[in-house]
């Protein structure tokens, strides 16, 4: 039900987009965005045509969806962080623009570490415990949620100031300190658990139940 | 990982679609999991081998 909704919601989401960007006389982004839903969901589209409902979205669908969602997310972290620096370094604002700096190093940073998850978590995963997988899970979704936050707070900030005149502070110092922090926290953590997974060679003997081991 | 799911179907003339809705997944998860291209959870081989009237380990063989 959560997928089905979520598919409908980027159905809506992407709707409007177009709709928005034909206005906007951007017709090559329309058709581009069009094809790529189109291709997307071609799937549930042609299955929604045939039998007039969406086709099951089981476990296979949903470990693909996953994967595609990280790799957007790579995507979208590398290339903010990439526009951020152009962004930097073109208008020559390295003096009074230090949060551009930060937010920059921590969006690279963390395309790094999901990079990281993506190609190493097979290898992490049996190397950690039970509870120092669940803190790097934790850890990985900080960082996201803070992420998403951070970008979130910059845009409604720049919304709010510009619908009230005023400099708007709440969403300001959730966009550049809050958002940052828990970013870093999150990347630093993960990270430690990644290197910790990685750099071990077998799960440590003390997993196993005691009964095993006296056993044995 | 090698499956015997074809010649299941084939014996209760089980098309893959047919089977897919029996199942509750996509006719695309069949065909990978009857290729050998897709691990199954646990529960979704538990699944094909009820609506198989098979045992897990009848359909699904590993090769070490």
């Amino acid at each position: 039900m959560k997928m089905k909704r979520a598919l409908l919601a980027v159905g809506i989401i992407a709707l409007v987009l177009i709709v928005l960007l034909v206005s906007l006389q951007e017709y090559y982004v329309a058709i581009a965005l069009a094809v790529g839903i189109f291709i997307i969901g071609r799937r549930e589209l042609w299955h929604l045509i045939r039998k007039r409902r969406l086709p099951p979205f089981d476990e296979r669908v949903r470990q693909n969806m996953v994967k595609s969602a990280r790799n957007g997310f790579i995507f979208f972290a590398v290339a903010s962080a990439l526009l951020m620096l152009f962004v930097t370094i073109n208008l020559n604002y390295i003096a009074n623009l230090k949060a551009v700096h930060v937010m920059s190093g921590l969006f690279l940073a963390g395309g790094l570490v999901y990079l990281l998850s993506y190609i190493f978590y097979d290898r992490v995963e049996p190397k950690l415990r039970e509870g120092e997988l669940r803190r790097l899970k934790t850890f990985l979704q900080v960082a996201a949620i803070a992420t998403g936050a951070g970008v979130s707070s910059f845009i409604l900030h720049n919304i709010v100031s510009g619908l009230v005149g005023v400099e708007e502070p709440v969403f300001f110092l959730i966009g550049v300190l809050l958002a940052p922090a828990a970013m870093g926290v999150g990347l630093v953590g993960s990270l430690v658990f990644f290197i910790k997974g990685l750099s071990r060679k077998q799960l440590p003997e003390i997993d196993q139940p005691d009964d095993e081991r006296i056993q044995a | 990982m090698k499956t015997r799911i074809r010649e299941y179907r084939a014996k209760y003339n089980l098309t893959q679609e047919k089977l897919a809705e029996l199942v509750g997944v996509r006719r695309e998860t069949i065909l990978f999991l009857e290729q050998g291209k897709y691990n199954p959870s646990l529960r979704l081989a538990h699944n094909v081998a009820k609506a198989l009237h098979a045992a897990i380990d009848e359909l699904f063989i590993f090769d070490d």
